[in-house]
């Protein structure tokens, strides 16, 4: 596999774990123009441990995840009660200021006689432990892949849990399920720290990834992309967010098919699917009917048909 | 206490091209209940198209001024006609996607017909200072100011004194009524989104003439001031977006005499979520448009 194709691949790999954030919380319910914040929470706390304090690459990850969840409980206690535009805003004004902090944030270390660590607005360069420990593109790709498969198998269980089951009610009327017993903003705590702490883990993949960050990536246009993926992708299993991602990155900024009229293309391409596909393309009308077609079973033998009524025996 | 009254008055003076821009958004979101992310791009677009003429053929300042206004309008209706009229009610969440898309259309597209970061913008007034007593203004942002008074005294006659305000107010209040008493909603719509955009392109109009300069970042900038600001003062409320504006305007002015331009931005993104939390209608609470927000149902946005 030559280096260009390892390359686009990581980075599809990176990015969906920033759209899976925002379509955890579309399940709710909820707009965040914001999860482009713990994705910068979590690859600037996995660049400190892993390129300033020395620590191994898990830990690093680890740090970033929980950041990043940490971070979401904290912002998810007092904006979890709002709703629509209101949510949306708070966190667009949220992930705004911290990428300001980012830039005014200063803490460096002497290696090697050289300084490291996060430098303002210059950003944090040198997350060099991929290289440092002889991981190879491929096989640093694989890791990424690893975890977003882990990630997906963890939606695939939250989908068949009673947990998943409320995410979903509370997306289609929170009124209704707070009446079903549902507690509502509890729930809606856990969907926030577990989609915070999905960015975390992105961003810690994405530091190590391009071994440079600055705050000048997390901005508004990273945050509202990976909202679009969910709804480009469709919001019926957490496979639409990978195929929005796919769409994005694979189609469009990889190929130079459409150099200069990308964004054009890209755009149009959108606006058109929402009309014929307001909730993206696998929606949840078509995963059901999929779902069905998988789990069908075999017609069964002639011998055991009987007329309706007379199996009860 | 002189420096901090002329802090104060330069912050209302920025505020004014930030509740320009807010009248806008509210008026969109006031009568849709939908989110229109493409409203700074439309801005840019029109705004993009008088530069071109003006740094082309040297276009007089007037001529500059009507492309401008023309080409966000035409960008608007675009808008419109792709991401919200053919989604219908219900879709709010789709609309915001889609309008973000051509977004990125609009500002592609822009930059396709000027492709360097700025280009210099004719400016309305000479830039001598007018002194008020111990005090300076800048005679464009006067401009601004009595340009954002004179719209919103003329979209509140148009609302409250015409037809066309009153079957706006009738769509905001229930559609389907709206639509029963013989009202085009479709039309009456796109009319008002046009409206938005034309409101618009004025303010990006002013704005850009104050600064002498447009760059490529005018899009992305226009639609989030437009939005803070509305979000300060009130969802869709036209006096909400005017306090709403002039309070940013204020805020940002002062943070940035004490603590500097990083820190400017930062203080308005503070105050907007520290709002939200405490008082998420805004200043002016509840809308003045129409009081009734959706919050039930999966689309949370829609009129209810």
């Amino acid at each position: 596999m030559d280096d260009h194709l390892t390359g686009i691949l990581s980075n599809i790999g990176v990015i969906s774990f920033v759209a899976l954030s925002a379509y955890l919380l579309l399940l709710t319910g909820e707009i965040s123009f914001g999860q482009q914040a713990f994705f910068a929470i979590g690859a600037y706390t996995a660049g400190i441990v892993t390129a300033m304090w020395q620590l191994p690459f898990w830990l690093g990850l680890g740090a970033g995840a929980a950041a990043g969840g940490a971070a979401a409980l904290f912002v998810g206690l007092p904006t979890l009660r709002l709703h629509g535009l209101q949510f949306a805003i708070a966190t667009l004004a949220f992930a705004e200021a911290v990428r300001i902090l980012f830039e005014l944030f200063r803490y460096q270390v002497m290696r090697d006689g050289e300084p490291v660590g996060p430098n303002g607005i210059e950003g944090f360069p040198n997350i060099r432990y991929i290289f440092e420990n002889d991981v190879s593109a491929t096989q640093f790709m694989s890791i990424i892949y690893g975890l977003l498969g882990a990630t997906l198998f963890g939606f695939f269980l939250l989908e068949r849990s009673r947990l998943g089951v409320a995410f979903r009610m509370i997306g289609q009327d929170d009124l209704l399920a707070a009446a079903q017993g549902v507690p509502v903003f509890r729930v809606k705590l856990i969907a926030a720290c577990l989609a915070g702490a999905i960015a975390g883990l992105g961003g810690g993949l994405y530091a190590h990834l391009t071994t440079y960050v600055e705050p000048a990536i997390f901005d508004v246009m990273l945050g509202v992309h990976s909202l679009a993926y969910g709804l480009i992708g469709g919001l019926g299993t957490a496979f639409g967010p990978l195929l929005g991602v796919a769409i994005d990155i694979g189609l469009l900024e990889s190929t130079r098919w459409f150099a200069g009229y990308r964004m054009i293309v890209f755009g149009g391409l959108v606006a058109v699917l929402l009309i014929v596909r307001p909730r993206g393309l696998l929606d949840e009308r078509l995963v059901h009917r999929i779902r069905r077609i998988v789990s069908r079973r075999p017609p069964p033998a002639p011998a055991s048909a009987t007329i309706l009524g007379e199996e009860s025996s | 206490m002189i420096p901090f009254i002329q802090t104060t008055l330069d912050g209302l003076m920025v505020g004014s091209s930030y509740g320009l821009l807010a009248l806008g958004f509210a008026l969109i979101f006031g009568v849709m209940r939908r989110l229109n992310l493409s409203y700074g791009p439309s801005i840019m677009v029109g705004a993009y198209l008088g530069t071109l003429l003006y740094i082309q053929f040297g276009a007089p300042t007037y001529v500059v001024a009507i492309v401008a206004v023309a080409g966000s309008v035409m960008a608007g209706v675009y808008v419109e006609r792709l991401c919200f009229a053919p989604l219908g009610v219900g879709a709010g969440v789709a609309s915001m996607v889609s309008s973000f898309a051509i977004w990125m259309q609009l500002e592609q597209a822009s930059l396709l017909m000027l492709p360097r970061h700025s280009y210099p913008f004719p400016s309305l007034t000479s830039s001598e200072l007018l002194s008020l007593g111990p005090l300076v203004v800048r005679p464009d942002y006067l401009i601004m100011l009595a340009a954002m008074l004179a719209i919103t005294a003329a979209l509140h006659v148009l609302l409250y004194r015409t037809r066309f305000g009153l079957g706006l107010r009738a769509i905001v209040e229930n559609s389907v009524a709206a639509s029963l008493s013989g009202i085009d909603v479709q039309s009456t719509m796109l009319k008002a989104f046009a409206l938005a955009s034309a409101i618009g392109g004025v303010a990006g109009f002013l704005v850009l003439s104050a600064n002498q300069q447009v760059t490529a970042m005018l899009g992305m900038w226009a639609t989030l001031k437009g939005l803070i600001a509305m979000m300060i003062g009130g969802l869709g409320s036209i006096p909400g977006a005017i306090v709403g504006g002039l309070v940013l305007g204020v805020i940002e002015v002062h943070s940035q005499t004490l603590f500097g331009p990083q820190v400017r931005d930062l203080a308005a993104y503070g105050v907007l979520f520290v709002l939200l939390v405490l008082r998420p209608g805004g200043i002016f609470g509840t809308t003045a448009i129409s009081e009734s927000v959706g919050h039930r149902g999966g689309d949370r946005w829609t009129t209810t």
